[in-house]
């Protein structure tokens, strides 16, 4: 029992709590029974735990403690208003989740369409196709109605085998062709043999005339051979043909329908500004010479376009031909009640009258039927002829339109001179003279010019002063027509001149240049550089001139002289002092005439004397004030830098951390669980 | 535990307020002696059992197995009551045990002095371990489960926690007898 004595407190625990089984409690006893010392420790531990339970006791919560709980979960966890804590409860199903993240991804994918422009295609293809789908079938379903109605009248019978014409109209029909439209009669004969049966039942006023009907609608079912042989068949061609002589090739057409059998049905023509003629001859001829006859016009000219049509009306023709007959019979049966002449007045009148109706019916059913006569007699060529060169134009119109800048000293006595050059031949459009704020002064002027006048007259404006950007634009437009013409007349329109006339100041210099010259009498040198210009054929422009408290004093001259006169002008600068910094700037000008001796060259001088380099302030003070404003522009500079570098970087700094922070309270709380 | 129970845990997880409500009244005593176990302080286990229901309330979608709901209550539980603990160090529980231990059996305030001196003195889980026993009455598998112990394990550490006690206790003890 050594074990329950090394453990005894948790033996006795055991047993103060019941927590030992019975066995082990019978062996606890007997252990107490032998060893004193537990027995003390059984006591001790009696009294603690009377002791502990009433303590304790005293520390347990209240009865009440329960409902201070609820109520307090109750205040700090509110319940949830309907709708939110629906979505709240949904959106923590792994289902829902699921979705949402899907329903978010194909938003943005929506989104990214929307942006990109890409059309959302896929859905709408999908209606396009069941469109389709639900119009396929509707053709077959209305086919059966499409043949019941050939039994009920001819004319709409012609509707079908005209279509097919149509789709393929250049072969005549080969004998393929033809047994297909015969097979096609013959089911439209079966097919319309329900439909007269339901017509029986709506006409049983007269039995006996459907009855006839019927047995007219079932003969070409059994004797469908006779069919083939008077097959009626309309052909019609049309042929486009570009020709060199309109009237030539009429009388060959007339010829040619002579020789096949046939007839120039119409004529007509039509003459075009340059005198070419177009129109169309309508030829008769016998269809079986058609295609000999078409080969026959073909070698006539160049052949544009060609078609040839078809047209079946076989079915059309004998359906109404066995409705004829019926009609026939119908009108004599007619006569005979009228001839025997009993029954009442009334029943008399209505014979009468239905004999009117059948008699109406038989006059329109012939007119049909000679129609597709004479149709079928005939094939119809219509021949559209055109000469060829049909677009070329009548005549050609040279226009000239010239434009040129003149610089004179007096603008106002250029203008009125010009003005002045007006006659008959030369129209002035428009004048005017402008004068701007600055009183600078410039003028326009547009004439027009009678060709034979022009270049005297441009001659007259070009000794008025300097010309500058003298342009010529000439222009031939085809009259009545379009394309090249080696037949056509050339004629010279007016020539439209713009002149615009400007002070010479305000002309742009030919080349600039820019020097400075150095030496110590400024004002002196200044001085004697305006003679030189002078001398020179220049003019002074501007000239300023400017002295520092410090000494340094400047002058600055501008000046223009002309081209020829600049070689000799620079190297007498020398003599001044000595010159530095020369720049040169000339813009070449391709597209304009330039008179280069007298073009306009400016140079700007500045005379300068240096005096002190070196500031006035000097010194330790003034160094090291300077050094430290420099560092300080430095370090304001540098702080602005790390200011971009936060500002760019810190949202994506935020980012992460919050992303990170995110990570590691879900990872905590993971493992908390 | 038997299938109405983990119904029940289930439905709480999911936000039934009156399943969730159910289990506050069938669990907040066992927190309560969780909390002051480890406190040894009424007023603050109270809060600890209110702090941590809330929260158990607001984060129950965390809970994926419902067998375990009861023991992450309690772990809750012990998390909030750790950190009000953590917060009064500033007043070392040392200070409380070197007050001296004098017999005084003949006055029951002084006798309750020094049982819960002898009771902050145990380690926290033998605290934890006998309140839940005296509190509650709970037997010792319950208990086992709700602090997460092996099977068996509890009749060693309670007797050890009386052992102690009785230890620190023993002239108390015999004054008495």
């Amino acid at each position: 029992m050594a074990t329950i004595h090394d453990e005894i407190d948790a033996w006795l625990a055991g047993d103060l709590h019941g927590e030992l089984s019975d066995s082990e409690q019978s062996a606890l006893h007997a252990h107490l029974l032998d060893c004193a010392a537990c027995r003390k420790t059984h006591q001790e531990l009696k009294t603690m735990n009377k002791i502990l339970e009433e303590t304790l006791a005293q520390e347990k919560p209240d009865p009440a403690f329960e409902r201070r709980i609820l109520a307090g979960f109750r205040d700090r966890a509110p319940q949830r208003a309907g709708f939110v804590k629906l979505l709240v409860d949904l959106m923590r199903l792994r289902a829902v989740q699921i979705t949402a993240v899907a329903a978010v991804l194909l938003g943005l994918v929506q989104i990214g369409r929307l942006i990109t422009g890409e059309p959302v295609t896929a859905p709408r293809a999908r209606e396009h196709y069941a469109e389709f789908e639900l119009a396929a079938p509707q053709p077959p379903e209305s086919l059966p109605s499409q043949a019941g109605a050939l039994g009920r009248s001819g004319g709409i019978a012609a509707g079908r085998p005209q279509d097919l014409a149509l789709e393929a109209p250049a072969p005549p029909p080969s004998a393929a062709t033809r047994s297909k439209f015969h097979e096609e009669a013959k089911t439209a004969a079966t097919t319309a043999a329900p439909a007269k049966a339901a017509q029986t039942e709506t006409s049983n006023a007269f039995p006996e005339v459907a009855v006839i009907e019927e047995q007219a609608a079932a003969s070409p079912v059994e004797s469908p051979a006779p069919a083939l042989a008077n097959q009626k068949l309309i052909r019609n061609a049309t042929v486009e043909l570009e020709i060199v002589s309109f009237d030539n090739a009429v009388q060959k057409i007339t010829a040619f329908a002579n020789e096949e059998h046939g007839y120039v049905a119409t004529t007509n023509s039509e003459k075009q500004t340059n005198g070419k003629l177009r129109g169309q001859v309508v030829v008769k001829v016998l269809p079986e010479n058609l295609d000999r006859f078409l080969q026959k016009i073909r070698s006539l000219g160049e052949l544009k376009n060609q078609t040839l049509g078809t047209e079946d009306v076989t079915k059309a023709y004998f359906d109404t031909d066995a409705r004829l007959k019926n009609a026939h019979v119908m009108e004599q049966r007619l006569i005979d009640m009228l001839k025997t002449k009993t029954g009442k007045v009334s029943d008399l009148l209505q014979v009468e009258k239905e004999l009117g109706r059948v008699r109406e019916e038989i006059e329109k059913m012939q007119g049909e039927l000679k129609y597709w006569d004479s149709q079928v007699q005939f094939a119809t060529v219509t021949i559209s002829l055109a000469e060829k060169d049909m677009e070329e134009p009548a005549a050609f119109l040279l226009r000239e339109r010239d434009q040129l800048a003149l610089y004179a000293p007096d603008v106002e006595k250029i203008y009125n001179e010009i003005k002045g050059l007006a006659s008959p031949k030369v129209q002035i459009t428009n004048a005017q003279l402008n004068r701007d704020y600055s009183g600078r002064i410039s003028a326009q002027v547009s004439m027009l010019i009678a060709p034979e006048e022009s270049d005297g007259v441009i001659g007259r404006v070009k000794a008025f002063g300097r010309v500058e950007n003298f342009q010529t634009q000439t222009q031939r437009t085809a009259q009545g027509g379009s394309g090249m013409s080696e037949n056509a007349r050339t004629k010279r329109d007016k020539v439209e001149l713009n002149i615009a006339i400007s002070r010479e100041e305000q002309e742009q210099a030919f080349q600039q240049t820019s020097l400075r010259i150095r030496t110590s009498s400024v004002d002196e040198k200044a001085k004697e550089l305006r003679a030189l210009a002078e001398k020179q054929g220049g003019r002074i422009r501007s000239s300023t001139f400017s002295r520092g408290p410090d000494g340094p004093a400047m002058a600055n001259v501008s000046l223009r002289v002309p081209m020829r006169n600049y070689p000799a002008l620079m190297q007498s600068l020398d003599s001044l002092g000595k010159v530095e910094n020369v720049s040169v700037q000339r813009q070449d000008r391709t597209d304009a005439q330039i008179d280069e001796a007298n073009a306009p060259a400016d140079v700007s001088i500045q005379v300068y004397s240096q005096g002190n380099i070196v500031s006035q302030e000097s010194g330790l003070f003034a160094t090291l004030r300077r050094t430290l404003a420099q560092s300080a522009g430095a370090i304001m500079w540098s702080l602005r830098m790390i200011g971009v570098a936060i500002a760019f970087l810190a949202p994506w700094t935020i980012a992460i951390i919050g992303v990170i922070w995110i990570a590691r309270r879900v990872i905590r709380a993971r493992r908390k669980l | 535990m038997d299938a109405s129970e983990r119904e029940q845990y289930q439905a709480a997880i999911h936000g039934d307020r009156e399943a969730f409500e159910m289990i506050i009244r069938a669990y907040s005593r066992t927190l309560f002696a969780i909390a002051y176990g480890l406190l040894q302080n009424r007023e603050e286990a109270e809060d600890v059992v209110q702090d941590s229901l809330v929260k158990a309330w607001k984060t129950r979608w965390r809970v994926r197995d419902p067998e375990k709901f009861p023991a992450w209550l309690a772990t809750i539980a012990r998390h909030k009551a750790h950190d009000i603990f953590r917060k009064r160090r500033t007043v070392p529980l040392s200070e409380q045990l070197t007050e001296p231990i004098e017999p005084e059996p003949t006055n029951t305030a002084a006798l309750d002095q020094q049982l819960h001196s002898a009771l902050a003195a145990l380690p926290e889980l033998h605290r934890t371990a006998l309140t839940l026993r005296y509190f509650e009455e709970m037997d010792y598998r319950t208990i086992e489960n709700t602090l997460g112990l092996t099977n068996g394990s509890l009749r060693g550490i309670l007797g050890r926690a009386l052992g102690s006690m009785r230890k620190t206790l023993r002239p108390a003890l015999a004054s008495m007898d």
